[in-house]
């Protein structure tokens, strides 16, 4: 058992010496009291009190001086000759051995108990925190989630600043914003020599330590050494002694080990790293979508231009057959291209790049330009347009709008018979502009309804006779919820055609205008 | 033919593209020059007489609105931007720096012929200050300030002649909203785009026979209005194959 002298330790040592010092001059008076009075010979087993007290209260040297004082006091005032130190009596030194046996004993036991106790106190609150931690990895939703816990975790137990990176480049973003301060060059290299080095190498712990320029030490460890994606711990540890880094080491090994089997059991680190492989493919997949179609789209601008110079070709004119594939090439191309708008706005859509230009339009406006557009497709059936003359502006990008009614009326083209009537009416209601299309075609079942706005939705029913990559409607519905609006659809049942309805908002200010429109 | 063919300059990186307009372009009457970058561009308008200069905006050595703006610092020959869909706010950008118009690629060679056929046009017209400008039924006299419809009168406000006034120096092609605004209303109100859409609809209800669908006055999203090359208006099916 060492023992070090610290200066709080000398006052609690000296603390209890001088209680002794009282309790044994208690004691005493005590046997004078009862020598005096009720005529005891000898009452010295008394000064075994004194002892046990110590003994139990403040610890050996304390027990040992309470022996010491209880035989000098016995010798001075009970054993013959009377007030001197002498000590004459064999009786006194076998109180002596009995004194310091009793003193040892006994302080020990206490001093056992006490750690005994300390320690379970200590476990008690360890094992809280690992219940609290548990529970709330337990309902931890991402990785950031539960690379907090484990932080505040170990930020409890061990009492020091705790900083948790999932990997090295997320210590150099995270560490700023987090500890206020950029980490220190030294900690940092280590956090990346960690990350960098196999899942399976195990981390060195006497090389975790890294010392600063400022004398700070950090611990630098990954918190499971077998799992790589559990990250990387930091943790400043101040100034400590040699003893007490390997006091916090043993606490940190233990922490992060009772984390570490926590996360295993929960099955975190294959969540953690199926999430980021579903994000990396995500990403992936975006930029391969986007690039793709930006590639597709330049070689198609020099077909669709060549097979426009060739089909009105002089030289074509008198080949009718050769003229019709250039024709062939021509729509070919413009549908294809088509398609791959349809990629380019999708992919747009769901990296969130549509930054939609707001400015008054007229809906009329948007509705004839859109119909322009689809008039190749629209050829075989009836349009009719229903306007009101006093429709209100409405602030929106008009040419998302546009591009969302281009989907709409396609869509309806698609799914209705030829020489069907498509039917576009526009009315403002309750500050909202609401544009309808209805066809006679296909309709939708119960079913079917919710399930059109899902990307690469196709009709079930109709598929076989209709292209597309089912991607229209849920742009249609993008750009239009971009502009603050709102997209239904509604259908008496199959065969009995359909509506699409987008509501848009109308400023207060629009109406404002329409009556404040004075020339000059 | 007995007049010199126009010069067309085309401005692309895309050997293919190039291939294909000088192709159309030729069979259409049109002498052609080409070149493959700003620099080359800038260059080729400088050395020799050009009547028009078609610019792709993704060059490799410099943005093409750097090159509108070299060529525009001295010379007023039409330019035809090749511009994508979905870019309105650079489109508008560059018809303020001056480029006479735009096509979004991919485009068709018919597309493009009109567009050029249409600027060139209203090249010669200031150059020879015609004072008139026909849209289908629609008749701008410049020169006494009428406007005719079907043979009619019509009586338009100061403002909605103006407009049209505007519209018609740059018949067939677009003209952006802060344009409009600014000629007609002062650069005050160049942000009150809602004065113009108002205005823009009654004034179709004088001038256009179906103004729910029009066809004098037409529309181009985003950017501004145009008014419509005379043989547009005149069969409205006519328009181009505008794909993208």
């Amino acid at each position: 058992m060492s023992v070090t002298l610290s200066p709080r330790r000398l006052r609690q040592e000296l603390r209890g010496i001088l209680l002794t010092l009282g309790l044994v001059a208690l004691v005493t008076v005590a046997i004078f009291t009862f020598v005096w009075y009720v005529g005891l010979t000898r009452g010295t087993i008394a000064y075994l009190v004194p002892v046990l007290i110590a003994a139990i209260r403040w610890g050996l040297i304390a027990a040992l001086f309470a022996s010491a004082c209880g035989v000098a006091a016995s010798a001075y005032f009970f054993f013959p000759p009377l007030y001197s130190f002498q000590i004459r009596d064999p009786q006194e030194v076998i109180n002596l051995l009995l004194y310091i046996i009793v003193a040892v004993t006994v302080s020990q036991l206490a001093s056992r108990l006490k750690r005994e106790l300390e320690h379970s106190r200590r476990r008690e609150i360890d094992l809280r925190d690992l219940y609290a931690f548990s529970r709330r990895i337990a309902v931890a939703f991402d990785v950031h989630e539960i690379q907090a816990a484990i932080e505040d975790h170990l930020t409890t137990v061990i009492q020091r600043e705790v900083l948790l990176f999932a990997s090295a480049r997320d210590a150099a973003i995270a560490a700023e914003k987090r500890a206020g301060a950029a980490l220190p060059r030294d900690v940092y290299a280590r956090i990346a020599a960690i990350d960098a080095s196999g899942a399976e190498s195990q981390t060195d712990p006497a090389a975790a330590n890294v010392t600063v320029s400022n004398g700070d030490v950090w611990l630098v460890r990954a918190v499971s050494p077998k799992n790589r994606e559990f990250g990387v711990v930091a943790i400043n540890l101040g100034k400590p002694s040699e003893s007490s880094i390997d006091d916090m080491h043993v606490r940190v090994d233990a922490v992060l080990a009772d984390a570490t089997a926590t996360l295993e059991r929960l099955g975190i680190a294959q969540a953690i790293n199926e999430a980021r492989m579903r994000a990396e493919t995500e990403q992936l997949r975006e930029a391969l979508i986007g690039s793709v179609s930006h590639e597709l789209r330049t070689p198609l601008a020099s077909i669709l231009g060549a097979a426009t110079v060739l089909s009105t070709a002089p030289a074509l004119a008198a080949e009718p057959k050769l003229q019709a594939l250039a024709l062939d090439v021509r729509s070919e191309a413009e549908r294809l291209n088509n398609d791959i708008q349809n990629l380019i706005d999708a992919t747009r859509i769901s990296s969130d790049t549509i930054k939609p230009r707001m400015e008054w339009a007229d809906p009329a406006d948007i509705l004839d330009t859109a119909l322009e557009r689809c008039r190749k497709r629209l050829a075989r059936h009836k349009v009719t347009l229903n306007l009101p003359q006093d429709l209100p502006l409405v602030h929106v990008d008009a040419v998302l709008v546009k591009q969302a009614l281009v989907q709409v009326f396609d869509n309806a083209a698609k799914y209705s018979p030829p020489g069907s009537t498509i039917t576009v009416a526009a009315r403002a209601r309750d500050g909202r502009m609401i544009l309808n299309v209805s066809d006679e075609g296909a309709g939708l079942t119960e079913a079917e309804l919710p399930r059109i706005w899902d990307r690469f939705a196709r009709g079930g029913r109709t598929a076989m006779e209709t292209s597309g990559s089912g991607l229209g409607l849920w742009i249609a519905r993008s750009f239009i919820d971009a502009n603050g609006g709102k997209m239904n659809a509604i259908s008496d049942g199959p065969g009995r055609g359909m509506t699409m309805s987008i509501e848009l908002p109308v400023p207060q200010a629009a109406i404002h205008t329409m009556e404040n429109d004075q020339d000059e | 033919m007995s007049e010199p063919a126009p010069i067309v300059l085309i401005v692309d990186d895309e050997i293919q593209i190039r291939r294909f307009l000088r192709t159309g372009l030729e069979l259409n009457g049109f002498a052609v020059h080409e070149a493959g970058t700003g620099a080359e561009a800038i260059r080729a308008a400088t050395l020799r007489p050009v009547d028009i200069v078609i610019v792709d905006l993704g060059l490799p050595d410099m943005d093409g609105s750097d090159v509108v703006e070299r060529i525009r610092s001295w010379s007023t020959v039409p330019i035809i931007v090749l511009s994508v869909r979905s870019a309105e706010a650079q489109k508008v950008r560059l018809l303020e720096m001056g480029a006479d118009d735009y096509v979004v690629k991919p485009f068709g060679i018919a597309e493009l012929l009109a567009r050029v056929r249409v600027a060139l046009r209203r090249q010669s017209r200031a150059a020879s200050g015609e004072p008139s400008v026909t849209v289908g039924p629609l008749t701008i006299d410049l020169a006494s300030r009428t406007v005719i419809l079907n043979g009619q009168r019509l009586t338009l406000t100061p403002k909605e002649y103006r407009l049209l006034q505007v519209l018609a120096q740059h018949a067939g092609n677009v003209v952006t909203h802060q344009h409009l605004l600014k000629e007609v209303w002062g650069s005050v109100h160049m942000q009150d785009t809602h004065y113009l859409r108002i205005f823009v609809r009654k004034l179709r209800q004088k001038i256009e026979p179906t103004p729910d669908s029009p066809k004098i006055l037409v529309t181009e999203l985003g950017v501004g209005y145009r008014l419509a090359h005379n043989s547009e208006a005149e069969n409205g099916a006519t328009a181009p194959a505008t794909v993208g």
